[in-house]
């Protein structure tokens, strides 16, 4: 575990590297663009917590406003995570195969308001065991594949057939339906919305088979950060699951209202040929899936040429301008897979830093 | 934190929480028998462990305790060399220029409880570290480090090399210890041609050392070869060590060029979800196995494999059309690139014999600094 704490009011500049700093302000520029979008909309954003991993910063969100109050959580360890900070509503966003995962959602649900997707029946059946046997309620909401060929029910009827089953079953309170989905490259804001609603509206549309069966469906949880704007104003959304928003990726920066809060700092180790400088940080800290590599703030005429375990390598059109010692900024291709291989955020604001967050549910896999 | 349900020693492996990284004790062992029983009876070359890949004191210890070693290991950071310096390892030579005040103070501080040895490449640098070993009253161990095939740090072999080494003779408060190259890895199954190109590499190293010692001067280290190469690093004229690091675990990265050595580290995954006949969604995705540079591997299933992974999610497919795993199986995954994978758990599940037999912490987990 990483072990670094700096003092309070440490200028940027002074800070050994590398390091995970958030920038406060753009932080909460974030999380009021989320706050203003939803204040009066029957949609609400759940964050989800997979991207954040740290219950003080999701608690940020929920005293901003815009949210229904409780957050999203990949696994049922981030879950415990931030029931622990104060969080009482958690929806589990992955199926618990095991009765030791579901065991410990049930006991979860003693402490707060505890839902869980599914798409199997076999596992329901298991989740109202176990509940029953702990004597508590579980939430289920069925997951719907829309986008992804990943986890989730291919056909409105297989929805039907869940919900009416979950709707019998003790210890089980069905909730309603839930869906993820994406979209490759850089869309433009036309394309969001066209592909958005048509995504949304076949996780709507289960909803709708439900309702005909006369079953209630009373959470439509769906939307991410790409369609935050779109689900806005979708009739029959009650939230969006929003994640990478807050901190953000320069992958996502065609969200417009959405900047980058979470960059690496590092520093320069080595100019060994006149265009090269070698940075302290590698892919071990900075995270390259399907090998998008960070991107450089500032001087655009200095690219990111690799990436190895403990080395960055930069590249600059003439003379490098960087010398040994000093410090540069990059931000990932993928945010939560950045954040999930550290152990604390320097917050920053004014150049100093002004908090220090834990990454609490880092490395949360199970 | 990881935060797995710990299960008492001796528990089946395949009733562990999921995803788990898993070490296979068998296989462990018969890695660094077979590596280190070449430098026990090797008449040049010894081996330096490189503990970065795997982050753990534990099996530090193994392979120091299993002979044919310098009696000390590389790793990459100065917070790195922090943890295996408390878990008692005396002699640790830190692979990578260090810059920073902060650093190079920390650096200073451990030097007064082991041996260390740093990498240089810049006579600033040097002067640097030379100021703080005289204000801490420590001597620092410095390495010329030398660019061959990376093109990462380093300063050129030949003039700028010896130069670099002269310098460090001169400089109080330092102690030249000698140079190094990382040349690798070489992925490259054919005896021959690894052997040429490693050679190729690290030639210039051994004519640098010849340059260096022409002028009087002794060049106790010369490191250089790893996992991909270290029986022909280890056997040039020339060459004091070697220091491989991802021999102990394996990956499958270095599977068909390494045949000799076994992948001992897995991930443990679970069936979640079962939508498709031939599709399996498993509950480890790239935050559990780190997939940055490739996919993991399902030995177990030939059939099989991960066409994707997401997140939280890695995609299970089965060629043939019908998977063989049903929700709630476990199935283990090799992972493509080992470094990546161990960063990402706290925790070791060593097994042997398919039962738990011991949890070991992946002490230097994050440390980047």
């Amino acid at each position: 575990m990483d072990n670094y704490r700096p003092q309070i009011g440490t200028l940027i500049k002074d800070l050994d590297t590398p390091c995970l700093i958030v920038d406060m302000d753009t932080l909460e520029h974030n999380y009021g663009n989320v706050a203003s979008t939803y204040k009066d909309t029957v949609v609400k954003m759940r964050q989800h917590s997979k991207n954040i991993k740290s219950p003080a910063i999701a608690n940020m969100q929920i005293r901003e406003g815009g949210t229904m109050g409780g957050v999203c959580a990949a696994k049922v360890s981030e879950a415990e995570v931030m029931v622990d900070g104060g969080i009482h509503d958690v929806l589990v966003t992955s199926q618990l195969p095991t009765k030791d995962k579901i065991l410990r959602l049930c006991n979860l649900a003693k402490r707060a308001d505890m839902k869980v997707v599914i798409d199997d029946p076999r596992n329901l059946r298991l989740i109202s065991a176990i509940a029953q046997e702990n004597k508590v309620t579980i939430g289920v909401l069925i997951e719907v594949d829309t986008s992804m060929h990943r986890a989730g029910i291919r056909t409105a009827s297989q929805g039907v057939e869940l919900a009416k089953q979950a709707t019998d079953l003790p210890g089980i309170d069905f909730k309603g339906v839930m869906s993820h989905q994406s979209l490759l490259g850089k869309p433009d804001r036309e394309t969001r919305f066209i592909e958005g609603r048509r995504y949304m509206q076949m996780c709507l549309d289960v909803k709708t088979a439900i309702e005909d069966e006369g079953i209630p469906v009373e959470i439509v949880s769906t939307g991410e950060t790409w369609t935050i704007d779109v689900a806005a104003d979708m009739p029959g959304i009650t939230e969006v699951e929003g994640g990478t928003y807050a901190l953000m990726a320069h992958s996502n920066d065609y969200m417009e209202d959405y900047d980058i809060a979470v960059k690496v700092l590092s520093t320069v180790i080595s100019t060994p040929r006149s265009s090269t400088a070698i940075g302290d940080v590698g892919i071990r800290a900075l995270a390259s899936p399907n090998g998008v590599l960070p991107a450089i703030d500032g001087d655009l005429k200095i690219k990111v040429e690799g990436l190895f375990d403990e080395h960055i390598v930069l590249r600059s059109q003439g003379e490098m301008p960087l010398k040994i010692g000093d410090k540069f900024l990059l931000s990932s291709g993928q945010q939560d897979i950045t954040v999930n291989r550290w152990d604390k955020f320097i917050g920053i604001r004014d150049g100093k830093v002004e908090a220090i967050f834990d990454i609490l549910a880092r490395g949360c896999h199970n | 934190m990881e935060r797995p349900i710990f299960k008492p020693i001796g528990t089946p492996t395949e009733e562990l929480d999921t995803p788990a990284l898993i070490i296979d004790l068998d296989a462990l062992e018969h890695n660094i028998r077979t590596l280190h029983s070449f430098f026990k009876s090797n008449v040049g070359a010894q081996v330096r462990p490189h503990v970065e890949a795997h982050r753990s004191p534990a099996i530090a210890h193994k392979q120091l305790a299993a002979g044919g070693t310098v009696n000390g290991i590389a790793v990459n950071t100065v917070s790195q060399a922090e943890i295996f310096s408390q878990n008692g390892f005396s002699d640790i030579f830190i692979a990578k220029e260090i810059v920073t005040i902060q650093k190079i103070a920390h650096m200073c501080a451990l030097a007064q409880h082991c041996k260390i040895t740093v990498a240089v490449d810049n006579i600033e640098n040097l002067k640097t570290l030379s100021e703080a070993a005289l204000f801490n009253n420590v001597t620092l161990h410095t390495v010329v480090d030398i660019n061959t095939a990376q093109n990462l740090c380093g300063v050129e072999p030949g003039l700028p090399a010896v130069n670099l080494a002269l310098a460090m003779t001169k400089t109080e408060g330092i102690e030249f210890a000698g140079i190094m190259t990382y040349e690798g890895p070489i992925l490259e199954k054919d005896s021959g041609q690894l052997s040429q190109l490693s050679k190729k590499w690290i030639q210039p190293v051994l004519d640098t050392r010849e340059l260096i010692e022409r002028e009087g001067i002794t060049v106790g280290m010369v490191s250089a070869g790893g996992t991909h190469n270290y029986e022909i690093a280890g056997s040039l004229a020339g060459v004091t060590e070697v220091s491989p690091g991802s021999y102990a675990l394996m990956d499958y990265k270095y599977r068909e060029c390494r045949p000799q050595f076994i992948p001992a580290a897995k991930v443990m995954a679970t069936v979640m979800s079962h939508p498709e006949p031939q599709l399996a969604l498993l509950d480890c995705g790239q935050k559990a196995v780190g997939s940055d540079l490739g996919f993991p591997i399902v030995e177990d299933f030939p059939n099989a494999s991960i066409t994707s992974t997401s997140a939280e999610h890695g995609y299970l497919v089965f060629s043939d059309g019908q998977s063989e795993v049903d929700l709630g199986d476990k199935v283990l995954l090799t992972p493509f690139d080992l470094g990546n994978c161990i960063n990402l758990y706290d925790y070791m599940n060593v097994v042997r014999s398919g039962k738990l037999n011991s949890v070991w912490e992946v002490s230097a987990r994050g440390r980047y600094r």
